[in-house]
């Protein structure tokens, strides 16, 4: 997500916590875990251009059954052992780790196979079409302890959204008022393929039958950051849905808004277009005595007239937004920083660092060997009968590992999604029942 | 004859003194490190703060003979017959202080990549000369042999055993020196030369076993 260029005000720094804090500046990255993609359209393809960036995550393999695919994301990767079965892509023992960026309605069974393999999975989100396949998946990853699963929910691995949590759950914003999102470009979604059926293959996400559309491929983050930042999962969906512009044949609509409604008389909203970019992507949560906006990796607090003093913010940076001020919330203030640059300045260097991607993929190598060491160490101390045993040492090392989204989290929002998905074609308030969210 | 009768009767006590204490070294005990409960604690200090890491995973063996006191109830902790073992390890890698740059720091102080196990192996234990309560852990001296990033040393320490419902609970402390295993205390760089590390560690650690 690029929502930074589309600054509302002129000149704005955009700090990125990657470039503030000095330990980050000569960080030592952790011993290698070697990857394999399965996937290689165009979302594989920016995983893999991440990876490359990472100095610890060699890839050794790739895996698409559509072979121009594979050959062109095999360029950026020439090392990697290409294959077009994922399942001898799973046989390869060079392989440790995994990425699933298939179409989300192909999820399933890879995962559940990759997990049986050994292999550590990072899954792209949404996990599944539907709701009965995210259970599916994140059932597997429940009982699969030895292998580390993450959900790609990107946001949970966002160093400064990490930060803002902690920060708004000390009640900075005072009592809870609302929150509204939205996800806005001008783009068709549609794909060009050399043939009507690889074509109709290809926009798999503009088909109902086959995706959650706009509000669960793209509006996944978002969705999933709402339920995190307020800590509460939505008690009712409402959703309307048309196609204004794309007219095409899709069956998805190509602008959409949803409401939940939320304990407490709060309500979220969120919109989603593909037919206007105007102030492209970002998150606003409302309080009693001050607003957030999080956008990309920054965020700025505006305060209420009557909100009581904080002391530091009158030493803060600050934007103006039309006839706002927004005081700069940057992770790790209070720590030694320095400022050496800005985001949109290191995205021209790469456009692969510093994203929302490239922190949720660093997680994933460092909790994958944190957790398979963990595994291995277990095994040769007591070996594996105990398995409950084995689940509590697990449990003790995730303060060791780097914030990123688990099972629950990647099946709570792709509950949310389908919910909403489901509100949007039918036009309709959906209540759910909050049973669905148990997985047992 | 009389004669004869007194020397088979030294030879008697002497065969069954022998006897005995064959028979003690036979019913040793043989006891297996636990996970549950098991912990042991690093703790060092540095210009800028003190610092903690732990490991939960002390796996490993011990062999206790005989004698060895089954409860706390004893007036006085007794010297034992035979020779106990023990030989423990903890990998490197599980010592962990929750913040992962600095586990990778201590790892590469340890060189961890080539000595990935820290052992321990016990050569004796002699009661302790402490006083003592009855209902007191029963505390005894141990010299033994720690190994650390592939040097080993010869180290005292004091530890206490307590009977518990599986087994026994081991809880010992000692301080070492990092320079004493060959380890140069860290002064990372990603704190622009700000920190020192300390060289003196305390360890401290408590073991669950269970009966084998």
């Amino acid at each position: 997500m690029a929502s930074a260029m589309a600054m509302m005000a002129s000149g704005a720094n955009v700090l990125k916590p990657s470039q503030v804090t000095a330990q980050e500046a000569t960080s030592n990255a952790g011993p290698p875990v070697k990857f394999g993609v399965i996937g290689c359209g165009y979302h594989g393809r920016d995983i893999v251009g991440t990876l490359a960036v990472l100095p610890n995550a060699p890839i050794v393999a790739l895996c698409d059954y559509y072979g121009a695919f594979l050959r062109r994301t095999g360029r950026s990767a020439p090392e990697a052992k290409q294959y077009a079965d994922y399942k001898d892509l799973l046989a390869d023992e060079q392989v440790e780790a995994v990425v699933i960026a298939t179409p989300s309605h192909q999820h399933k069974q890879i995962v559940i196979d990759a997990l049986k393999a050994g292999k550590h999975v990072y899954c792209e989100a949404p996990l599944a079409s539907s709701i009965e396949d995210a259970r599916d998946i994140a059932l597997a990853a429940r009982n699969t302890p030895k292998a580390y699963f993450q959900a790609g929910l990107q946001f949970r691995s966002d160093p400064q959204r990490d930060f803002l949590v902690d920060y708004v759950r000390t009640g900075a914003w005072g009592q809870t008022v609302s929150a509204r999102s939205q996800w806005h470009k001008k783009t068709s979604w549609k794909r060009a393929a050399p043939t009507n059926e690889r074509e109709k293959e290809i926009n798999w996400r503009l088909d109902s039958q086959l995706s959650t559309g706009l509000i669960g491929e793209i509006g996944i983050h978002q969705l999933d950051a709402k339920n995190w930042f307020l800590g509460m999962r939505p008690k009712a969906i409402t959703g309307i849905g048309s196609t204004v512009l794309w007219k095409d044949g899709r069956s998805e609509p190509d602008t959409v808004q949803i409401n939940l409604e939320y304990d407490k008389g709060i309500h979220a909203g969120f919109d989603i277009t593909l037919c206007n970019s105007f102030d492209t992507d970002y998150e606003m949560y409302y309080g009693t005595d001050a607003a957030l906006m999080v956008r990309g990796s920054q965020a700025w607090m505006f305060k209420e007239a009557d909100a009581p003093m904080l002391g530091w913010e009158v030493y803060a940076k600050k934007d103006t937004f039309f006839k706002e001020v927004g005081i700069y919330l940057v992770a790790n203030a209070t720590k030694l920083t320095t400022v050496t640059g800005s985001g949109e300045d290191a995205a021209k260097d790469n456009p692969y660092k510093d994203t929302p991607l490239y922190y949720a993929l660093e997680a994933f190598v460092h909790n994958a060997y944190v957790h398979q060491s963990g595994v291995e160490d277990f095994v040769a101390g007591f070996g594996d009968e105990d398995e409950d045993a084995l689940r509590e040492y697990l449990v003790e090392l995730e303060s060791s590992k780097k914030p990123a989204a688990n099972y629950l989290h990647g099946y709570e929002a792709n509950v949310v999604a389908c919910k909403a998905h489901e509100a949007i074609l039918g036009n309709k308030r959906i209540e759910i029942d909050d049973a669905l969210f148990n997985l047992s | 004859m009389k004669k004869h009768a007194g020397m088979i009767g030294k030879w008697s006590v002497v065969t069954l003194l022998w006897a005995t204490t064959l028979m003690a070294q036979a019913q040793s005990v043989s006891y297996k490190g636990m996970f549950r409960g098991s912990s042991m604690k690093v703790d060092g200090t540095s210009t800028v703060h003190d610092w903690t890491i732990e490991s939960k995973l002390i796996s490993g063996s011990l062999e206790l003979t005989g004698d060895f006191p089954a409860d706390l109830s004893v007036s006085e902790v007794p010297a034992l017959s035979g020779t106990p073992k023990a030989d423990v390890k903890i990998s490197a890698r599980s010592l962990k202080s929750g913040k992962p740059k600095m586990d990778q720091v201590m790892l590469g102080a340890m060189k961890a990549d080539d000595h990935p196990w820290i052992t321990y192996s016990l050569k004796s234990l002699t009661p302790s000369k402490a006083a003592r309560q009855s209902g007191d852990a029963l505390a005894y001296d141990s010299v033994g042999e720690l190994s650390v990033s592939g040097v080993k040393k010869e180290i005292k320490m004091p530890v206490t055993f307590t009977p518990t419902d599986k087994g026994l609970k081991i809880n010992g402390k000692v301080q070492i020196k990092m320079t004493d295993y060959g380890i140069d205390p860290p002064a990372p760089k990603i704190a622009l030369g700000l920190i020192t590390v300390g060289d003196e560690l305390d360890l401290t650690f408590e073991w669950h076993t269970q009966k084998k």
